[in-house]
């Protein structure tokens, strides 16, 4: 993978000619990726309408968090700016990207708002658009979230040379409603050891589904049902509910099952909360029915139900309940404001409901989260 | 607190009285801020907290007294009693790494001394951590609260959807409130904060003279407050009273700061606690703040026969709001037209949507040959301040700039 940025120090005007250099010339290929057929189109947030971009002809490609980048963003953008939109603006100015025809980034956050105009100038060579997400989801927000989806159908079509119909968006609904419907199986048939699968390979999956076409990843699935093996459910796993955003690394997953957890639910948006099922029953506008179904699914905190301040955290202690969970691992991004000002909130209402909750911060990174094993480990004793 | 506003009010009053030199109008203003303080305490009438995007004019039309919610943890530090308030945030869980204008606000609700609201509205602009604190208030205080989404940009769509939010916000201040919107007093209230914008613009253009007749201290936090008195007499006759004493000067000869060497554009937000940063410009580099970022008319004149686009028209322009491109380019026409000679931003620690694109803003500036000192500050907790490490940085800053200067001339 590309490791095409040498030694970003000095000043701060050298330190970002230095990076706008490097970015450069991972536009021009020298990223590692070569310049193949650009037929995925990049995102970096759960509430992407990654249906219209399969409809457009091209595979979503979720720009995860990963590899090992020299850590340059923090120069664009600042050090106190969210780790999982450093670690993708890193990947970008080093060219750690498969060839990308567009990039399609939400307003969801200040955070993701900044990663778009960074990206802007690291990468002019890639078209990007920003969809706006209104914060709350009634039904003026909702039209008005579809206009946005209406117009990112036609920036896609212009950039694929093929019209986004609304055939095309319905197949491609269609096809994520049954890759939601298979995660969800894969899942429940895992907690029941029909085959057990570590959380670890299940975020795997996640992963492909994220990164690959929804076809494959569905019949990845299908064939580790279908697949004959041994169940090998660890005994002695205490039950526990992941939430947060990022937790897209198998290993950091594996890592909280080694100190005795059995994940039963992972409610993130590079997990459960990625991929859910759009209704389509609103007649024939599959854009509304689009704009709807994002806006209902499980919510990122930075969505807001006025009528219920802190319904986050209401939803979660119901959750973790429903799904038999004798605690709650909380995980969240380090500078994340729509998660971290609401902590004390999730904190009290699951301690008002007696559900034991470990909060931890992370940066994407495995170093952080071995930071945390002691801290985990003492939990899980305590639930056990 | 009703208390601690009427002693402030009562002394500041007191000082008035007898004062042949007349009153600054930096004083007036900091009066007039005390009254909103003390009328958000004294529960006379309806209370609304709000986003810094939020339409104050009609606020004001409708009697209910409103405030944004950083308004809260930039007086108790400038009062300099924001450490307890940070404390009691912290100890609630509340984070140091984000913004310490909410968390004082946090810190402030949970000691009790956050006057009740009657409504909440909420702006998506400028940042996500406004919205949440709003959110913590909703609950804390069992009280809805409504949210404007402020869109990316002003095309007619955007406009059209902010205009009827707007309408639907009052709608809904009607509903928990009890007061109705008498349309003819909206329309006053408008006429009145196009007269203030007139006048604004006016004291702008005065600013921008070289030499500058703005002082460092004069116009801090002027255009991010003065919009919570849009549409009341008091907000036209602040903005008047800054005119005529800039008028004053410039027909006198004199300068905001004595020998002004440097002209300097600041960023964002001002340190809100009592700092150095000010004299050391002054006195020590003859440095003077001729511009901050958020003074400056960005929206036409509101039409007061369709209020409700004009409103969302210029919700949409603030600065904040938007890609960062349009920041930048925004912040290059401030350089140009102040002549300023260098930038100071002081990266508010735990900024994410203002400090979060510095160094494309540093680059932006840096193309058009502005040089900018990113301080890395937080505006509003004092208890990390580092006064030493401050005046070094700002000393090797001036330096360069002043050279700089020199050799232009």
């Amino acid at each position: 993978m590309a490791k095409n940025v040498d030694n970003i120090s000095g000043t701060a005007a050298d330190v970002l000619k230095r990076i706008f250099v490097t970015a450069e010339k991972a536009a021009a290929g020298e990223g590692g990726w070569g310049m193949e057929e650009k037929k995925y189109v990049g995102y970096a947030c759960s509430y992407t309408p990654v249906q219209l971009i399969e409809a457009a002809g091209f595979t979503p490609y979720r720009i995860l968090p990963d590899g090992d980048n020299p850590d340059a963003a923090g120069g664009i953008l600042n050090d106190t700016i969210c780790p999982h939109i450093k670690k993708i603006l890193d990947r970008a100015i080093a060219g750690d990207t498969p060839p990308l025809a567009g990039t399609v980034f939400m307003n969801s956050c200040d955070a993701m708002r900044r990663l778009y105009d960074a990206w802007l100038r690291i990468r002019p060579d890639i078209p990007s658009m920003l969809i706006d997400l209104p914060a709350t989801t009634g039904p003026a927000e909702r039209s008005f979230f579809r206009g946005e989806i209406a117009a990112a159908a036609d920036k896609l079509a212009g950039w694929s040379g093929h019209p986004v119909t609304d055939d095309s968006i319905h197949r491609a609904i269609g096809l994520y409603n049954k890759l939601a419907g298979h995660l969800v199986q894969l899942n429940a048939l895992s907690l029941k050891g029909m085959p057990y699968l570590a959380a670890g390979e299940m975020q795997a999956i996640y992963n492909k589904a994220m990164t690959g076409p929804p076809s494959s990843a569905i019949d990845e699935i299908i064939e580790t049902i279908k697949k004959p093996r041994e169940n090998k459910t660890p005994p002695g796993r205490v039950p526990v509910y992941l939430f947060g955003n990022v937790m897209h690394d198998p290993e950091m997953l594996s890592m909280i099952e080694s100190c005795g957890a059995g994940i039963i639910m992972n409610d993130t948006c590079t997990g459960g909360r990625m991929f859910t099922e759009i209704e389509t029953g609103s007649g024939n506008d599959p854009l509304m029915d689009l704009a709807s179904g994002l806006l209902k699914k499980p919510r990122c905190a930075r969505t807001i139900d006025t009528a219920n301040p802190a319904g986050i955290a209401e939803s979660l202690a119901n959750d973790a309940g429903k799904y038999g969970a004798k605690g709650v691992i909380c995980h969240v991004m380090k500078f994340c404001d729509p998660y971290v000002l609401r902590l004390p909130l999730i904190r009290e209402i699951a301690q008002r409901e007696r559900i034991p909750i470990l909060i931890l911060e992370g940066d994407c990174t495995m170093r952080s989260m071995g930071q945390q094993r002691t801290r985990i480990e003492a939990f899980m004793e305590m639930l056990g | 607190m009703k208390e601690y506003f009427d002693n402030m009010i009562s002394g500041i009053e007191k000082s008035f009285i007898g004062n042949r030199d007349g009153v600054s109008p930096r004083k007036k203003y900091a009066l007039e801020i005390l009254k909103l303080g003390r009328r958000l305490y004294s529960g006379e009438n309806p209370v609304a907290w709000c986003g810094i995007a939020a339409p104050f004019e009609i606020l004001n039309a409708m009697g209910i007294t409103s405030c944004f919610v950083e308004f809260i943890g930039a007086t108790l530090a400038s009062n300099g009693v924001v450490g307890a308030f940070l404390e009691e945030s912290e100890e609630k869980g509340f984070g140091t790494d984000g913004c310490s204008y909410h968390r004082a606000v946090m810190g402030a609700m949970h000691r009790g001394i956050v006057p009740e609201p009657d409504v909440l509205i909420g702006t998506t602009a400028p940042c996500s951590g406004g919205l949440a604190v709003l959110e913590n208030l909703s609950r804390h205080f069992t009280k809805e609260f409504f949210i404007l989404h402020i869109p990316q940009n002003d095309s007619e769509k955007n406009v059209k959807f902010l205009a009827d939010q707007i309408k639907g916000m009052i709608e809904f201040i009607e509903k928990k409130t009890g007061k109705k919107l008498d349309m003819d007093k909206l329309k006053e209230s408008i006429i009145r904060s196009n007269e203030t914008r007139a006048v604004m613009d006016e004291v702008y253009a005065m600013a921008e003279k070289v030499p500058s007749p703005a002082g460092g201290r004069d116009l801090g936090n002027f255009g991010i407050v003065l919009p919570l008195f849009f549409g009341t007499s008091t907000g036209l006759e602040i903005a008047c009273a800054y005119r005529d004493e800039f008028r004053a000067r410039i027909e006198k000869g004199k300068s905001g700061v004595s020998g002004e060497k440097i002209r300097i554009l600041w960023i964002q937000n001002r340190i809100q606690f009592k700092n150095p940063v000010i004299k050391i410009l002054e006195d020590d580099f003859g440095a003077a703040i001729v511009v901050d970022e958020l003074n400056d008319i960005t929206w036409s004149a509101i039409d007061e026969n369709d209020p409700f686009t004009g409103l969302a028209r210029r919700s949409i322009s603030i600065p904040f709001n938007g890609t960062i491109e349009t920041r930048i380019a925004h912040l290059q026409k401030l350089c140009r037209d102040y002549r300023v000679d260098g930038a100071i931003n002081p990266c508010n620690w735990g900024c994410r949507q203002g400090a979060g694109a510095r160094g494309l803003i540093d680059e932006g500036l840096r193309s058009i040959g502005v040089p900018v000192l990113n301080l890395n500050v937080d505006c509003v907790d004092s208890r990390n301040f580092s006064e030493g490490q401050l005046r070094t940085r700002i000393e090797a800053f001036l330096e360069m700039t002043g050279g700089k200067r020199q050799a232009a001339d």
